[in-house]
């Protein structure tokens, strides 16, 4: 999820989000399989497959009987057998079917049963319910409509982004724990917590990726809290599937999915008057989970002349274009900033990639600008780039340096024992100076010291 | 996440004919048509299965108009549906089940409000299918910036042709194609469509015609 970098003195995080079929891939078989056993898993599932393989687990959905992997190969044209191979590969890395011997002795191929009795169950009805409908509490005195649920979950998540950038605002301790454990905020022993580089990388993300990360930092501590994945994944694909608007009853969950409940509340996923409330609401944020649709309307305009125009009055949005561009001026309803070099390589310090402010722009463009092909101007995606790139010019790497060889015979002696180490990072022969790793400095030292005894 | 900003609309036109569905009874119990209904519901729920931006509209073609199934008049939409229509109460997704729940109910109220007159027992299948492209049209119209439509519709037809609305269905055909869709019918066994099936075989694949006898 996160990789390292070293580039000499630089140590650059880079934030990788990974996607659900991903993260299930890494999920033991045990895990897999018993995830398989709700519907919605398995809707969530297939949805994210690649067109192909919708197509292939379709086609074998109501068939009992394995088929010959020749027949399965025949669907498509011979040159797309790299499509096909992609799929296949795809649904056995999933465990979604398998390889079974048939009767004549071929090879066929079945889906895994577990995922296809639920996959049908989506589909046809039948089994059981996916959740206790809100239905028997009769109707919510105290109903939320739509545009409320939509304030609610964005105010949320927005107290979290702001608690981010560093502006004060009211998080429980076990967010700001898991923030810190998801490495996008560090916190020194008594102080309040700030903000790293995958912080900073995590900001420009549009809120569907943001989610997504989130959550998954979430499941991976989930085992620690004593939670069970399966359970919790399962609820949250479900809640994924819900309808927005309606309202859904905690009849029938569990104590630790009570408790995974109250933490979607504070994140905004879930809308629920009271703690102690019976029904709970979920808000887009928790459908858009594992959709990965944009629900806010862009709102920035780029020109070809560096110029931002950022239609919005929330705090949250004017700090986060201020990460990277430089602001001008402040309109009650627009801010306009504008994209120098000095901020790029600003934030680029900082850790943001050239390619995070480009995706940020692009995903937060004004429908004005997606009329548009390109969407953005090349010019200015262009130049963010070159900007990065001249940063790039130079890696630094620590070394110790050898030089004042007495003759041309010990250079060579000592530069061939570092190369045979592998640590020689950088050798002048005319000059006789050559630069070896600190790591291997001790090493070389001491051969050195072995060579002129024996010489001496 | 993988999001698509296409959206693919599938049309199902079903022939309901209650003279042809009422003989029908009468040769084989077994396939009736709540059976075609169920087969056409699963069809459907499929297709929106596949994808969250896949769209679905059914139309029930009879011998007096056609009528809308899905998305009925009185569907308000995705949003705050939600209280008026029951929920299914088994594993079915829910939406799906709300879809399906919806289609039942609509042919029910069609099906006992049908008059039939002995003059025209024929399905009019032709206006169906034009109510079908205007439909895509709509939608077409309604998309946002940057989004894309694909359509195609799927027409289960039951009753034989009728030689008054030969001109009507060519039209039809005509109007589709020249929208750059193409047509492909699947055929079953039957003499009478072989003509029909020529003239659209020259196109693609934008009608998908099932033939039930």
């Amino acid at each position: 999820k996160e990789i390292w970098e070293p580039r000499g003195y630089e140590l650059r995080v880079q934030l990788q989000c990974k996607n659900l079929h991903e993260y299930l891939k890494e999920l033991s078989p045990e895990i897999l399989d018993r995830l398989y056993n709700h519907p919605a898993t398995c809707l969530a599932v297939y949805r994210e497959l690649p067109s192909l393989a919708k197509n292939y687990v379709m086609r074998m959905l109501f068939l009992d009987q394995p088929l010959p992997q020749a027949a399965v190969a025949l669907w498509v044209k011979k040159d797309s057998q790299k499509d096909h191979d992609e799929c296949v590969s795809v649904l056995a890395g999933l465990r979604l079917w398998h390889s079974q011997q048939l009767q004549g002795g071929l090879q066929g191929y079945i889906l895994n049963p577990v995922f296809k009795d639920n996959l049908r169950t989506a589909l046809l009805g039948g089994g059981r319910a996916w959740a206790d409908e809100g239905s028997t509490l009769g109707p919510d005195r105290h109903a939320r409509d739509i545009e409320s649920l939509d304030r609610y979950a964005m105010e949320r998540w927005e107290i979290i982004l702001q608690f981010m950038v560093g502006s004060p605002s009211a998080v429980s301790q076990d967010l700001a724990q898991l923030l810190v454990q998801a490495g996008l905020m560090k916190s020194e022993a008594g102080e309040a917590p700030y903000i790293t580089s995958a912080g900073f990388q995590f900001l420009l993300l549009d809120t569907a990726s943001q989610l997504w990360y989130f959550t998954l930092q979430y499941l991976k501590t989930a085992q620690s809290r004593g939670m069970d994945l399966v359970e919790i994944l399962s609820f949250l694909f479900q809640l994924s599937f819900s309808s927005l608007g309606r309202d859904y009853s905690v009849e029938g969950m569990s104590e630790s999915l009570l408790t995974f409940l109250q933490h979607l509340r504070e994140f905004g996923l879930v809308f629920q008057r009271k703690r102690k409330s019976r029904r709970y609401y979920p808000t887009r944020l928790a459908i858009t989970l594992a959709a990965g649709v944009a629900s806010n309307a862009g709102f920035i305009v780029v020109e070809t002349n560096y110029r931002i125009y950022a239609y919005t009055n929330s705090e949250l949005q004017i700090a986060l274009v201020a990460l990277f561009s430089e602001m001008l001026y402040r309109f009650p309803n627009v801010v306009v900033a504008q994209l120098t070099r000095e901020s790029v390589q600003q934030a680029i310090a900082n850790g943001i990639t050239a390619q995070q402010i480009i995706h940020f722009l692009r995903t937060r463009a004004h429908p004005v600008m997606l009329t548009r092909t390109p969407v953005l101007p090349p010019t200015i995606t262009d130049q963010i780039r070159l900007w990065e790139l001249e940063r790039d010019r130079l890696q630094f790497t620590e070394g110790v340096l050898y030089n004042q060889f007495l003759s041309q015979a010990d250079f060579e002696v000592l530069r061939d024992r570092a190369q045979g180490l592998g640590c020689l990072v950088w050798q002048d022969v005319a000059h006789r100076v050559m630069v070896v790793t600190p790591q291997g400095h001790s090493e070389v030292k001491r051969f050195w010291k072995q060579v002129k005894m024996h010489s001496s | 996440m993988a999001s698509e900003d296409e959206i693919n609309l599938l049309v199902i036109v079903v022939d309901v004919n209650p003279i042809w569905w009422g003989q029908q009874a009468q040769r084989d119990p077994q396939f009736t048509l709540s059976k075609c209904m169920d087969a056409v519901m699963v069809m459907g729920n499929a297709h929106m299965a596949m994808a969250r931006t896949n769209k679905l509209a059914v139309i029930a073609s009879h011998c007096q108009g056609s009528h809308f199934l899905y998305p009925s008049k009185s569907w308000s939409g995705e949003d705050g549906g939600g209280n008026d229509v029951s929920s299914s109460g088994d594993g079915k997704y829910e939406l799906l089940s709300a879809a399906n729940n919806l289609i039942v109910e609509e042919i029910r109220n069609i099906m006992s409000k049908i008059e039939v007159t002995g003059n025209s027992t024929d399905t009019l299948l032709a206006g169906s299918l034009a109510k079908a492209l205007c439909y895509i049209h709509r939608l077409t119209k309604e998309l946002e910036v940057g989004q894309e439509i694909k359509s195609r519709i799927l027409v289960v037809k039951a009753a034989e042709d009728c030689a008054l609305q030969y001109m009507n269905f060519m039209n039809v055909i005509f109007a589709a194609q020249k929208q750059d869709c193409l047509q492909n019918p699947a055929t079953t066994d039957s003499q009478a469509q072989k003509e029909e099936t020529e003239t659209t075989n020259v196109m693609g694949d934008f009608f998908v015609f099932v033939f039930l006898y």
